[in-house]
């Protein structure tokens, strides 16, 4: 049992990225991108907090099927609303990207920083601008349209709060689009000599193809809610049948964006279960070419399916056909992502750590959340179940079951090397254990409960639904109960944990080359590259508890043709 | 430096300390100027392809509402003055050209030529903004507006012209009988309602398909057409319903388009002012590149604008 | 487990929703008891998606427990030389799943079509929908709150939407439609069982439409030919058939149903103004037919609109534009809320409704006639 190391994180190896400047103008004006990633991180998952603290009002509500007095409808509306905006726009799309990504990507790539870091802290602060602005939409009056602001509801009806949170989630789009693009020209143009596309690490190609995504779509979603605003401020009359508009337009204009928004969410998530899959199983990922293809190949189709979303909107029987046969071109990629990582494992030798542990739960979790959007594809199954909770565990097991896990065991993945210390791997099982069985139990029985029929955003409900509704609530307290614990261990382990050696797990990408913490400029020579996925030429040190790849080997063996 | 600087340095190592320290302009993230100004090209392309896609979704927008309505569209062109557009598409291709040569002098290091063509393209700028603001108040004065404001008449004389007043807020959808092949028996009571109030349930004359049109008035006033040669759309009784849709798209898409304009002055003054500096020479002109690409991209945006509002009739 | 899925199985078969009978299928594990001609194939393809489902959930989930334990780290083994790619293979799992994907897209484009085509024969109901209720219209005229249909044959909605998007669902039909402001959307079903006694099948809301939406649960009836045919007949004219004294007590609670969703009639805060005395002027007919009465409308007293010469000649006139033309006049407070009533309330409707308000004071607070204290 070693003794508490008490110094602060920062000082133990000199001169790394939290010691270069000190003082809270280094960093509110910072241009590093780890310092960026930093903040980041600390605001989407504040902002994950509150989100799921919305969530768990809402199923406390749900405790009860009829009217309680501690909670009006209206006021349930605006809760589910503000839980659903918060968790898609401040959350989940920024956070692999802004938060992770941004630490990782240029130290994985084995540049410097990203090619426009003063781009990057604006993206930032377009963010905290955004949240500013649903924060002020909550005095207000809040907004209860649902995170979807289906029009005329959300034109001519709404809590006074909706204009401010449109403004506020346009605000957040250009971050979005900031960071893409940023995102882009880096993978372009950063890249160290030896650094082919073929060298560069999944997480790097799923980056890559999310900011295409980010980049095309969010614009989208730009004009669209900037023209609801207008809408809504001044009538001009696109949305309003009574002018002669079509509400089904919002819908069209907004699933363009929101569908491939998804994807914006879900692909960096793959990116980083292949990095974990591949290092915790030291082994190398099975069918390479195959998953960087995959990303490219989701990232385009994701942008001819938005109609599956309006199946019973009333567009015509045709698009509905359509849009059924296209959704399943992007289903496959995905699943066979998963026989990949599946085919990674075979023949591995797998080391259960926390991270691994979330990368496995991904698996799970991610094929049931895949497999159920097959009966909402399929159009005459997609009319029963269209707008009913079997909606809502389908994309809950897909968002936060498959996407946000993936974060967190990124987050545990890459902790050492960010923070420069090791979290507490048992309590790291034990929350990831409560947080899997929790999640189950919270959105396995609403499959249940949506081809029962019950309907989604309903504040009241028939009594026949209410045992599933009471072990769903029991089941996201429990879930609830797993994420305070993480917070905890994970910010005792930034003042008591181990001291963590520079490559604690084994891996061979760039990062791990690097001092965790690394230092301000990333690397002092330029970085050599080998291939990333081949551990021949990682071994471990007793001396520092952490493992040691020798680049030369490794340089060699990649130079040498090691297929891959 | 030209364009074809040929090998990447990337290659070098980080003896390019030397090269930080004979380019000051060159970031510490980068390697080499070669691949500073190919970063900031990619990366001015990959924004412009955003805002390809932000336009796009309102010309997407334009061709939904002018497949809707084809007839409102060829109405409501007249209302849009020709000459002026035309003046408009002129001075944003000269701007363009100037701002093309302005790009070719910082790379031949012709800074006096450079700060010249700079204050010419900020000189079509804003000269661009002055014409729209005449266009627009022009129009705001005839109400020529958006939405709800546009069935408003414009000053008292055609208030009064105007006999009843629109009320496009009851859903005409309602007054039309549903369709019902299975209707046996006589329909009861209740689709005929026995007048009552009449002056309470001032039903609006509908159009086919929304607001209420402008077939309001029996015998046009002389004086208001004389004081409004343009007519005033609320006395014209060919107007088709609908017609302030039209507005809306104009107003939505020159206005985000003036938008960009306006944010292209504020850039072109600032690398006017940076020239007349000495910022910009063959070593650097990153800058001056970058924003003459936006510029060309608002110019051709422009392009697109003129003909489907104006020509087009 | 085996507990819980009886507790809830048994929950659900005393709920009087559930009507047993032969044209229906029974409630399962996964979907509600099918009532209608499109369950039982739909219900075919969700399940025999779902023992794919659970084909490749065991197979995925499976294989990798077992790989976690069969290759777990030794020591501190760091290097594990696996394949790292077979063509045979990866071609074999994007195929086959592809084509399994392509036959399970058929057997829903085979069933969607059918929903999609409506018989030439259909009976044909309109429906409105408004925040918070659903009104069926048929053919004679008659309307209703809770929608009824023959059974064994085709019958088709026609569907429209006096404010924002409402969605008709009939779960154990298994349909579903937006209902859509300033346009009509159809569907279709036939109903072969009828629902016997009290029995009936949920109709539901399913788009979000404002603090309301939970609440505008219908229940569909299912009735063989003759008794449907007389419902229609009698629904048509219920209203005649009511004594004009007894036209408020009688009609009065059902019409008010579709009022309840915004107004209340004991003074509680509402999307509308409450019937009852909210205010201190009264209640409705108190506050509207008491001449010098403080409540305001549109920044005017009310009064100034009704008299001798004025826009209405009596209260029950100015009434009865507030239902047919709410937003004419509004209550000073409230926004334009109301739809109107045009086209749904005849003119007894309107007097059994006004009657009520005259006689407020005999109703309770949910609208039941409890007589004259």
């Amino acid at each position: 049992m070693t003794t508490l190391d008490t110094r602060p994180i920062h000082d133990e190896v000199p001169g790394n990225y939290l010691t270069f400047r000190r003082g809270i103008l280094s960093w509110i004006l910072t241009l590093d991108h780890k310092r960026i990633g930093v903040m980041y991180l600390v605001a989407v998952l504040t902002s994950f907090f509150v989100g799921g603290v919305m969530a768990l009002l809402v199923r406390t509500k749900l405790l009860f099927p009829g009217e309680v007095e501690w909670m009006t409808a209206d006021q349930y509306n605006k809760a589910f609303t503000l839980h659903g905006a918060i968790m898609v726009f401040l959350v989940i799309v920024p956070s692999i990207p802004a938060a992770l990504g941004n630490f990782v990507l240029p130290i994985m790539l084995g540049a410097k920083d990203v090619a426009f870091p003063r781009m990057n802290l604006f993206s930032f602060y377009l963010w905290v601008l955004g949240a500013i602005c649903a924060v002020y939409s909550l005095l207000a009056g809040g907004f209860d349209t649902g995170w979807t602001f289906y029009t005329p509801y959300s034109s001519q009806f709404g809590a006074g709060g909706t204009i401010p949170v449109l403004v506020g989630v346009f605000i957040l789009g250009f971050s979005s689009i900031f960071t893409g693009v940023n995102f882009i020209v880096t993978i372009h143009k950063l890249r160290p000599p030896g650094m082919t596309w073929f060298r560069m690490p999944l997480f790097l190609w799923a980056l890559y193809a999310t900011a295409i995504i980010q980049v095309i779509a969010t614009p989208v979603l730009g004009i669209t809610l900037a023209m609801l605003v207008i809408e809504r401020a001044f009538n001009i009359g696109i949305f309003d049948p009574s002018m002669g508009g079509d509400p089904v337009l919002f819908q069209h204009f907004f699933w363009f964006y929101s569908h491939p928004a998804v994807y914006i969410m879900i692909l960096p998530g793959m990116g980083i279960i292949s990095e974990i899959i591949a290092v915790h199983s030291h082994r190398h990922i099975f069918g390479f070419r195959f998953i960087a293809f995959s990303s490219i190949a989701i990232a385009i189709f994701s942008f001819l399916v938005w109609g599956h979303h309006m199946f019973t909107s009333g567009q015509s029987p045709l698009l509905n056909v359509l849009f059924s046969a296209i959704t399943f071109s992007v289903a496959i990629p995905s699943a066979v992502k998963v026989f990949n990582w599946l085919a990674t494992l075979y023949k591995g030798s797998i080391s259960l750590n926390t991270a691994m542990w979330y990368g496995l739960a991904f698996i799970f979790l991610f094929t049931i959340g895949g497999l159920t959007g097959i009966p909402l594809a399929v159009l005459s199954t997609d009319i029963h179940l269209h707008d009913t909770y079997f909606v809502v565990a389908h994309f809950h097991y897909v968002m936060m079951g498959s996407a946000l896990i993936a974060m967190i065991g990124g987050l545990h993945h890459w902790w050492p090397k960010m923070t420069g210390r090791m979290f507490n791997e048992t309590w790291g099982q034990i929350a990831c254990a409560l947080v899997f069985v929790g999640f189950n139990m919270t959105f396995f029985t609403q499959f249940m409960l949506g081809s029962q029929g019950m309907p989604r955003r309903y504040y009241a409900y028939q009594p026949e639904f209410q045992i599933y509704h009471h072990i769903s609530t029991g089941g996201s307290y429990i879930m609830g109960l797993g994420f305070v614990i993480t917070a905890i261990y994970l910010i005792h382990s930034l003042f008591a944990g181990k001291k963590a050696p520079a490559n604690p797990w084994g891996g061979a990408s760039l990062e791990w080359q690097c001092t965790s913490p690394p230092p301000h400029d990333n690397f002092a020579t330029t970085p050599r590259v080998g291939d990333c996925y081949d551990f021949s030429a990682v071994s471990w040190d007793e001396k520092q508890q952490g493992y040691v790849v020798d680049v030369e080997a490794h340089v060699a063996a990649a130079q040498s043709g090691k297929a891959h | 430096m030209s364009h074809s600087a040929p090998h990447a340095d990337h290659h070098a190592d980080h003896h390019a300390h030397g090269d930080h320290a004979k380019y000051p302009f060159l970031a510490h993230h980068f390697d080499t100027p070669l691949q500073q100004f190919e970063s900031g090209k990619l990366g001015m392309w990959v924004f412009l392809a955003t805002e390809v896609l932000f336009f796009g979704a309102l010309f997407v927008m334009y061709a939904i509402l002018r497949f809707k309505d084809p007839q409102v569209f060829s109405y409501a062109a007249n209302y849009l003055d020709t000459i002026l557009g035309g003046i408009n598409t002129c001075v944003l291709i000269l701007s363009s050209l100037t701002m093309a040569v302005a790009v070719r002098a910082a790379q031949t290091n012709k800074k006096g030529l450079l700060s010249l063509c700079l204050a010419l393209t900020l000189a079509g700028a804003i000269g661009f903004l002055v014409i729209k603001y005449f266009e627009y108040t022009h129009k705001f004065h005839l109400n020529l507006k958006w939405g709800q404001a546009f069935y408003q008449p414009a000053d008292e004389a055609t208030a009064a012209a105007v006999k009843v007043e629109p009320k496009p807020v009851e859903n005409p959808v309602l007054a039309i009988a549903s369709p019902n092949p299975s209707a046996g028996a006589a329909p009861a009571a209740l689709t005929a309602l026995p007048p009552a109030d009449k002056t309470a349930i001032a039903a609006p004359k509908t159009g086919p398909d929304g607001v209420a049109t402008a077939q309001m008035v029996a015998a046009t006033d002389a004086t208001v057409h004389a004081s409004h040669p343009e007519g005033a759309h609320l006395m014209d009784p060919t107007m088709p319903p609908n017609t302030h849709r039209f507005f809306a798209i104009y107003y939505l898409m020159t206005g985000l388009h003036g938008i960009h304009v306006l944010i292209g002055v504020g850039v072109i003054g600032w690398l006017f002012l940076g020239s007349l500096r000495g910022r910009y020479s063959s070593d650097y002109y990153t800058p001056v590149d970058l924003v003459g690409l936006y510029w060309h991209v608002v110019d051709l945006v422009w392009i697109f604008l003129f003909p489907l509002f104006y020509l087009i009739h | 487990m085996t507990n819980l899925i009886t507790t809830v199985l048994m929950q659900s078969s005393s709920d009087p929703a559930l009507a047993a009978g032969e044209g229906t299928t029974p409630k399962t594990f996964w979907l509600p008891e099918g009532a209608s001609t499109f369950a039982s194939q739909n219900d075919w393809v969700f399940n025999f998606i779902n023992y794919i489902n659970y084909f490749f959930f065991f197979l995925v989930v499976g294989l990798m427990f077992y790989f976690v334990w069969k290759y777990r780290q030794k020591g501190r083994e760091v290097y594990a030389r696996g394949p790292s790619h077979n063509t045979v293979l990866e071609l074999g799992w994007t195929i086959l799943p592809t084509l399994i994907v392509v036959v399970i897209f058929f057997m829903g484009f085979r069933g969607f079509v059918s929903m999609k085509s409506v018989p030439a024969n259909a009976y044909q109901i309109d429906v409105t929908a408004l925040r918070y209720g659903w009104v069926f219209k048929y053919p004679n005229g008659a309307t209703s709150e809770d929608l009824y249909v023959p059974a064994g044959k085709p019958v088709k909605l026609v569907m429209r939407s006096e404010d924002v998007l409402h969605s008709l669902y009939i779960r154990d039909f298994r349909v579903k439609q937006d209902v859509v402001p300033g346009r009509y959307t159809t569907m279709w079903f036939q109903a072969d069982a009828p629902t016997e006694g009290d029995k009936f099948h949920w109709l539901f809301c399913t788009e979000f439409c404002g603090v309301g939406h939970s609440n505008m649960n219908r229940k569909v009836y299912v009735l063989n030919e003759m008794d449907f045919g007389n419902w229609v007949v009698e629904q048509g004219r219920w209203l005649d058939k009511i004594a004009p004294e007894e036209l408020y007590s009688k009609a009065g609670p059902k019409l008010f149903a579709r009022c309840a969703g915004c107004h209340t009639l004991d003074g509680k805060a509402g999307t509308g103004p409450s019937w009852g005395n909210y205010d201190g002027s009264g209640n409705i007919w108190e506050r509207t037919s008491k001449s010098g009465s403080a409540h305001k409308v549109g920044g005017k007293s009310v009064s100034d609109l009704i008299g001798n010469g004025k826009q209405y000649e009596t209260p029950e006139g100015y009434l009865r534009a507030s239902i047919l033309n709410p937003n004419e006049h509004i209550v000073d407070g409230f926004g334009p809320a109301m739809p109107t009533f045009k086209g749904q309330l005849n003119d007894k409707a309107i007097d059994a409704l006004i009657g009520m308000m005259k006689h407020l004071d005999e109703f309770d607070a949910k609208g039941n006639f409890v007589g004259k204290k």
